[in-house]
């Protein structure tokens, strides 16, 4: 067992925007080419030179003797905290092959009645105070949630009840059979909805049957789930030993150790290992999903390819990529399919970098009669970081737009907390965010543009389109053969 | 070390939080403290500063929105606000985008049926490109035919993707369309696709000029700044930009609504029948809008709330019940509804949902009910402080909705002292079958694709 650790806050002073800025290079037109041709820069703004030092805060951190890692910024600026208990292993990445679904079912199901609590109890008890706890686990996430928020005059009765539901569920019959309606209804309803749909056939594409595909649950998993297989993951899943507890707000870390260790003192280690996650299978050559959603008056284009995993040397540089195609109203996917051509309300791009490996891709939703044409621009951007070098003025902006943007974050903590839970689960090391400024602005072109060539092949490029088939299948077939599915998933005869 | 952001002062309403029941608030919230200064040319100026973070925030909310759009172009003041970003006489056509990224900073415009509004959050040392940007862009506009055609493009995919590729989409469209008869209201924020088509360069001209002006709008800035400083600076970027004539008024009559009114359409991209409900209500921040708001809660606010328990949980015929009171400056509308569930009957969930609004009006309201609206306003409150764009927003639009920024502050405790007798008196007052209009969406197998064009928006 370790003996309890308390860090002291620290803080590290960071530089931002210490390079030249875009007034200074606004002095010489030719330097100025924007990043796309819908953009028209002037260069007469006035903006500041002035190297802004920020102090970056860190958590405080301590171990519980059961194996929870607390890491806190406490913020006193109002009257109110919020907590997050992470449970590694408890989410839906670990659902049986042949139960999707149950890790969420048993998160959802821990709100509907415990030992001493009915479903009804534990909403009106929160709900009166207007605090929040519930629990959840997305569809392919590696861990569980347990979010709890309240008015800090409320955070002792809120514990209490988080406590009760995270350590005492009951899992009633009669609340389960109720959930599988509501579950049941919102899963046809979901889809009914192209941005899903779309999720789903890329989900498919690019990871196979590994657990990272799933987006949703099947009739027949809700069907046969049982109280018992929900009480078993409850049971095997929900222990302490690799659960980290991050908390924001008006409250020191003496308090928040002792309101937790009162409540969660009798949580019992599970003392196995946190489980292991494999790579997905390798894929082949790009091919194109057609989802055919008959009356779509636009198409929900997803274009990716498999990608890195968190721990990747790589993994700065590819974020640079990224945020050069696709990231915000900046990249070049928006600039060009929206402010050029007015195709789409908006174009991005994102990298996905787990513990295994995960995927890029970019993603809109665009008018349905150019869908053809829209899949030529994506691809040609993602030629174009290959074969071009990028202008050094484009290129210096969007590094000096990721460091600088650190500074809006020092408003944020829970921004700045939800770094440092990212470099424990990964096990980045103790200055990884206070080096993340300057590594980036290290960065070279060359790498970037190393990075394209190595991970973004356009002959690998999975392409998903969901749309009316009708009008938009035959524009596909210029980028390969095209797979056609229905709205329920299955495969349609060609 | 525990700092406080700003100053505590004592709370007038809170020994009635106290009073309610067993949940305790250590003390009560702070406030915000911030400076209401009116330029020579009519713009208002509300600066609140806050050092915690090296970062601040600027909102400029304009008083236009939907409601002041006229007959055939529905849609012109969002499109508009889309125009605000594709050029002014020193920045270029998606030069806004680059310059406050590019410096760290995040921003957007938006445009509702009362207002639109633009924001920065930058990084505390760029306070004067800030100012730059909004203050050039409120000057003038630089504006031509091929950069409207443009937008006119972005905003019908943004409708499409919101609107007409959706499930449901149009219900709303629809429901406005039957329940208003007043013109500024009854049509959508979005607008149709036609009307967009339909606008001009002129029109852009000619809306800038009116309702563009610095006495028609507010700008609010919170964050790390000094307030006689960032004073100083906002006379210096945008006092010489000049005075408008005041912009005519919204009509905002409603005639009382005689019977019910119902409509059913069919949806090719729905899966489920779902109803729409709405009463007609008075504009908000008024004693009966506060006492609605609580109604809302009440009915449908968590899975505590009596639409959820007794429709969704005992009764199963829905997934989710909703029901809100949105803010509005002209007639109002109490939104009630919900999709029915698969095999479920939609005329069995609206009965439903009529039994709970008559439980409403007659039936007790217990103590925890009252006391959850009162709790949950404060913590509404409580979480807007601590985002400087929060604030910033609701200092701006309480200026221009209600002429009273102080608002931020006292706000809740409006809601807070809602009673039950309060709640029963407005459900008996509006929640009348002759005060409704419905609408019911039912999927529609698909069938051939509408000839081109036919995908509308806005009743008229």
């Amino acid at each position: 067992m370790n003996a309890p650790r308390t860090l002291t806050a620290a803080a590290a002073m960071i530089a931002l925007c210490a390079v030249p800025t875009a007034r200074g290079a606004a002095q010489s037109p030719a330097a100025q080419a924007p990043p796309g041709k819908g953009v028209v820069v002037k260069g007469r703004a006035p903006v500041s030179n002035q190297i802004l030092k920020v102090t970056l805060p860190r958590p405080q951190e301590a171990d519980l003797p059961n194996g929870i890692h607390l890491m806190i910024i406490e913020d006193h600026r109002a009257p109110q905290v919020s907590m997050q208990l992470i449970v590694q292993g408890a989410g839906g990445f670990f659902d049986p092959a042949d139960a999707p679904g149950l890790a969420a079912f048993t998160a959802a199901m821990m709100s509907e009645g415990t030992a001493t609590r009915s479903s009804q109890q534990i909403a009106q008890e929160l709900e009166t105070m207007a605090s929040n706890v519930s629990v959840g686990s997305s569809g392919s996430s590696e861990f569980a949630v347990v979010s709890v928020s309240s008015l800090a005059g409320n955070l002792d009765r809120t514990l209490d009840l988080a406590a009760d539901i995270l350590l005492n569920p009951s899992f009633p019959d009669a609340e389960l059979a109720r959930y599988k309606v509501r579950q049941k209804a919102t899963l046809v309803q979901m889809r009914s909805m192209p941005q899903i749909l779309a999720a789903e056939r890329y989900g498919r594409a690019i990871y196979g049957d590994h657990p990272n595909s799933r987006v949703m649950p099947t009739v027949e998993s809700i069907d046969k789930a049982t109280r018992d297989a929900l009480a078993a993951f409850h049971k095997a899943r929900y222990v302490p030993d690799n659960a980290i507890v991050a908390i924001v707000g008006d409250i020191t870390l003496a308090e928040a150790r002792a309101k937790l260790e009162a409540r969660l003192g009798s949580w019992k280690r599970g003392g196995a290992a946190l489980p292991a996650v494999t790579d997905p299978a390798p894929i082949g050559p790009g091919k194109v999903y057609l989802v055919d959603r008959a009356n779509s008056v636009q198409t929900s284009l997803v274009v990716g390819i498999p990608a890195i995993n968190r721990t990747s040397p790589d993994y700065d540089v590819f974020s640079l990529l990224n945020a050069i195609i696709g990231g915000g109203p900046t990249g070049r996917l928006f600039l060009n399919l929206r402010e050029e051509k007015g195709w789409t309300y908006g174009a991005y791009s994102g990298l996905t970098a787990p513990r295994f490996r995960g995927d890029w891709s970019a993603q809109t939703e665009i008018k349905g009669d150019v869908t053809d044409k829209a899949v030529g621009e994506i691809l040609n951007e993602v030629k174009r970081t290959r074969t071009e070098p990028i202008p050094d003025k484009e290129f210096l902006d969007k590094k000096r737009s990721l460091v600088a943007s650190f500074a809006l974050s020092l408003e944020t903590p829970a921004a700045i907390l939800n770094n440092y839970v990212t470099s424990r689960r990964y096990k980045l090391p103790a200055d990884y965010w206070d080096k993340y400024p300057e590594r980036l602005m290290a960065i070279t072109k060359e790498q970037v543009q190393a990075a394209a060539v190595k991970y973004l092949d356009p002959a690998r490029l999975q392409i998903v389109a969901v749309g009316d088939g009708k009008r938009i299948g035959e524009g596909l077939r210029q980028f390969g053969a095209v797979e056609v599915y229905d709205l329920d998933g299955r495969i349609k005869t060609p | 070390m525990r700092r406080r952001l700003i100053r505590v002062l004592p709370l007038a309403g809170a020994g009635l939080l106290v009073a309610a029941g067993a949940s305790l608030l250590a003390a009560p919230p702070p406030k915000v403290q911030f400076s209401d200064t009116r330029l020579k040319n009519g713009l208002r100026v509300i600066i609140a500063e806050d050092h915690a973070a090296p970062v601040f925030s600027i909102a400029v909310t304009y008083n236009v929105g939907s409601r002041n759009e006229r007959e055939g172009r529905t849609g012109f003041a969002h499109l508009f606000e889309h125009m605000m970003f594709k050029g002014s006489p020193n920045v270029g056509s998606g030069e806004h985008f680059l310059l406050v990224f590019n410096n760290g900073g995040d921003m957007n415009g938006s445009t509702n049926k009362e207002r639109t509004n633009y924001y920065e959050r930058m990084p505390g040392n760029q306070l004067d490109l800030a100012l730059f940007l909004e203050s050039d862009r409120m000057r003038a506009l630089d504006i031509n035919k091929e950069n409207l055609d443009n937008q006119i493009g972005t905003v019908s995919e943004e409708r499409r993707q919101g609107v007409d590729n959706q499930p449901y989409g149009k219900t709303s469209e629809v429901l406005e369309g039957l329940a208003y008869k007043n013109a500024a209201y009854r049509h959508s924020v979005i607008g149709s696709i036609d009307d967009l088509r339909a606008a001009t360069v002129d029109d852009v001209a000619g809306f800038f000029k009116m309702y563009y002006a610095p006495n028609n709008a507010v700008l609010a800035i919170v964050g790390d700044v000094k307030t006689a400083e960032c004073l100083a600076k906002v006379r210096q970027y945008f006092e010489a930009i000049p005075r408008q004539p005041a912009p005519p008024a919204v009509d905002i009559a409603e005639p009382p609504q005689a019977a019910e009114q119902r409509q059913t359409i069919d949806d090719p991209l729905a899966k489920l029948s779902r109803i729409d409900i709405v009463y007609h209500i008075p504009p908000s921040m008024t004693p009966d809008a506060d006492a609605l708001s609580v109604a809302a809660t009440i009915l449908s606010g968590g899975r505590s709330a009596r639409f959820y328990d007794a429709i969704v949980r005992q009764k199963q015929l829905s997934s989710n019940v909703f029901a809100s009171a949105g803010e509005s400056r002209g007639p109002g509308l109490f939104r009630v509804g919900g999709m029915a569930n698969p095999g479920k009957a939609v005329a069995d969930l609206e009965q439903a949902i009529y039994d709970e609004v008559e439980r409403l009006k007659s039936g007790p309201i217990e103590a925890w009910e009252i006391e959850k609206a009162r709790n949950s306003a404060m913590r509404g409150f409580v979480s807007g402080l601590t985002s400087s764009l929060s604030r910033a927003v609701m200092l701006s639009q309480l200026a221009v909705y209600y002429d009273d920024p102080g608002l931020i502050n006292t706000r809740y405790e409006r809601l807070s002292a809602i009673t039950a007798a309060d709640v029963q008196r407005v459900a008996t007052q509006y929640f009348t079958p002759q005060n409704r209009t419905v609408v019911i969406t039912n999927p529609k197998p698909a069938g051939p694709l509408p000839a081109p064009g036919a995908a509308k928006g806005g009743l008229r």
